[in-house]
């Protein structure tokens, strides 16, 4: 019963968030709106009272409990016994990696950079009996993945100080 | 008339519009697998092959790459649930359960004939209805417009997943990050950046939302999926199989091409609306999204069907339905051939030539698909921490090189945390999807229609055709809430 209160809760509360906070200040609405024209902030604010709404219909639903509860999902089952806070960690660490790939383009390249995402992702996972095969797929797959975009479509990926020594 | 057509298929049929087409044929199947290559990239960047080639080669050969990429986009969406499309997105919904079962084969199977059946219906409907449904079409307004997209989502936020709240949720989100950059009267909205100024491209979204939930679940969970290999003799599609499946074929082609014919709808809403229906339908809903052959089928069998449909408008009226069409009029246009009305009357021959080649590749199709099955099956043979990782790498590299941007690549990986985050919240991902897709022509619609009528919301009930689509959408929710109702009431007795 709380999982499915605190799943509508948050859905309001996101919904409240953009209603509240985001559109006054990033859906700005002009001077002039000439005839009968909906102003610009109108669709956002109707689909974000639809959103409040139905987080609150699924609180509701989920606290007087004429639904009941479905069988739990077992892709979300851990597949050894570890706590909250090991589950919490692994996926702060996806989003430190995911937000160091983002910053460490413009310095280090973009091959480089993916290079060591793909390491760290191969890791996170688990991975330690096929390492030969993972230092393939981390290092050689980005640098063929490379060289097939730049000779096959002519992207220019972002360079680093290491991106001459892979060919770039 | 029948001259005529004998002197196309003469002109057609020699080695090199055959081998044009199986080109075009086969590296669409190919780049359409490749996550983050589109078909629109695919047909961008043969455009300027096109220049050099006679009028009708060069539009067979966008045309079979068109086509080839949608089929190939099913590929990836069965085998690493990472869909090379848009409309594929649909077919992973039921494809990747059937893969781990070690039915990767089969589900490629059902996906090619479904996609080859849906394909030629299409052509035929290109060849007989393309006037007819043109001016229909054209008489669809802006009320219309928004009551067919509102049930569109309806369907699909009813479908696909285990509960309507949630589904609209999702559509919610969904309609809501389709609003960010510009709208239709110049405002920008929640442009937080110059990048946001353009809005976000639907290939990041799509497969941000898509494919990387499956690494980061793969991380945090540390539970990899138990996928079964490909058992090779389970890999033909049954005759009886088949036959259970037709009717949701030929009612996906038929879907497929309605919608396809309407400018602006496309493949992908095709997909998920014929895919709705045969779940409604079905004896055994309860299958469908794990595994089930007739999802796939529906799925297929309509997002082909859509795409001879989308040339319908562009060539009865010279209106391109989606961005792949807007290039081909583009082509037809270097050629010195206007898509119009009086394209009918000054180029018949050309207009023959292309309905024949249109058939020729449907043949194609088939061929192409059933040569790279096999080479490509073998991939969820791939251990899932290596799997997910090229599949991660496949999507930097491929969103990248799309628009030289590392806005989209950041909108990627953003969206993989919002998509593991809807999976944990057990928000279904293909309502938000749809209406991330839908969500600027329901809004445009809706304020044209309200700016039309002075703001007078009685505007949506306003004819015959807005009443069917308020119907339907009433339809729908009694029906997606008695079945919801239904379930409750099983799983309370189950544990009882």
């Amino acid at each position: 019963m709380w999982s499915g209160i605190l799943r509508g809760v948050l859905i309001s509360v996101l919904f409240g968030f953009v209603l509240f906070v985001l559109i006054p200040v990033h859906v700005p609405r002009p001077a002039f709106i000439p005839g009968f024209a909906p102003p610009p902030d109108m669709w956002p604010r109707t689909v974000s009272i639809a959103g409040i709404v139905l987080g609150l219909i699924v609180a509701v639903l989920a606290w007087a409990g004429p639904v009941a509860r479905p069988a739990p999902n077992p892709e979300k089952q851990p597949a050894e016994p570890v706590g909250l806070p090991v589950l919490i960690g692994r996926f702060a660490l996806v989003v430190l990696a995911f937000g160091l790939f983002i910053m460490l383009v413009p310095r280090i390249g973009f091959v480089l950079a993916a290079i060591l995402l793909t390491a760290a992702a191969i890791l996170l996972t688990g991975e330690r009996q096929r390492l030969v095969w993972g230092t393939i797929v981390a290092v050689a797959l980005p640098i063929v993945l490379a060289l097939f975009f730049n000779s096959a479509l002519g992207t220019q990926f972002p360079k680093g100080p290491f991106s001459a020594l892979l060919g770039f | 008339m029948l001259n005529d057509i004998l002197l196309a298929l003469q002109a057609v049929a020699t080695i090199e519009n055959f081998l044009i087409m199986a080109a075009g044929i086969w590296g669409g199947v190919v780049i359409g697998a490749i996550p983050g290559m589109t078909g629109t990239m695919a047909v961008t960047l043969a455009l300027p092959f096109t220049f050099y080639m006679q009028p009708v080669p060069s539009i067979l050969l966008l045309v079979a790459l068109y086509k080839g990429s949608t089929y190939g986009g099913s590929v990836s969406a069965i085998l690493i649930k990472t869909p090379g499309t848009a409309s594929a997105a649909c077919t992973a919904l039921d494809g990747y359960p059937l893969a781990r079962q070690g039915k990767a084969g089969k589900a490629l199977n059902m996906a090619l004939y479904s996609s080859v059946i849906g394909d030629f219906f299409s052509n035929i409907s290109l060849i007989f209805l393309a006037a007819p449904l043109a001016i229909l079409a054209l008489r669809v307004g802006p009320p219309e417009y928004f009551m067919l997209m509102v049930f569109a989502l309806t369907t699909v936020a009813g479908v696909s997943g285990n509960s309507l709240l949630l589904g609209l949720v999702s559509a919610c989100l969904g309609l809501l990050l389709a609003t960010v950059g510009e709208d239709m009267y110049g405002s920008f909205r929640f442009a937080m950046t110059n990048e946001m100024q353009a809005g976000l491209a639907v290939a990041p979204v799509l497969i941000g939302l898509f494919a990387l939930p499956e690494l980061i679940k793969l991380i945090v969970f540390r539970n990899p999926p138990k996928t079964e290999p490909m058992k090779l003799g389970d890999n033909r599609v049954s005759g009886r199989e088949i036959r259970a499946s037709l009717k949701s074929i030929l009612r996906g082609s038929t879907i497929g091409v309605v919608l396809g014919a309407i400018p602006g709808i496309g493949p992908a809403s095709a997909a998920f609306f014929s895919y709705g229906e045969a779940q409604r339908t079905s004896k055994t809903p309860a299958n469908f999204g794990k595994g089930e052959l007739e999802g796939i089928a529906a799925s297929e069998s309509a997002n082909n069907g859509a795409c001879g449909a989308t040339m319908i408008p562009l060539l009865a009226l010279g209106v391109p339905g989606d961005v792949i069409t807007g290039v081909m009029l583009g082509a037809f246009m270097i050629q010195g051939l206007t898509p119009g009305p009086l394209l009918f009357q000054t180029n018949m021959h050309e207009i023959y030539m292309l309905f024949i080649g249109m058939m020729v590749s449907s043949v194609l199709l088939f061929g192409a698909g059933k040569i790279t099955m096999r080479a490509f099956s073998y991939v969820a043979e791939i251990p899932p921490t290596l799997l997910t990782s090229v599949v991660l790498l496949l999507c930097l590299f491929g969103i990248y090189s799309i628009s030289n941007s590392m806005f989209d690549v950041t909108v990627l990986l953003a969206l993989g945390v919002l998509g593991f985050a809807m999976f944990l919240l057990d928000i279904p991902a293909a309502p938000f999807l749809i209406a991330f897709i839908l969500g600027p022509m329901i809004e445009e619609n809706m304020r044209r229609a309200l700016a039309i009528s002075r703001g007078d919301a009685s505007v949506f009930l306003s004819s015959p055709i807005t009443w069917i689509f308020a119907a339907l959408i009433l339809f729908v929710i009694g029906i997606t809430f008695r079945r919801e109702v239904a379930k409750a009431r099983q799983r309370k007795a189950d544990r009882a």
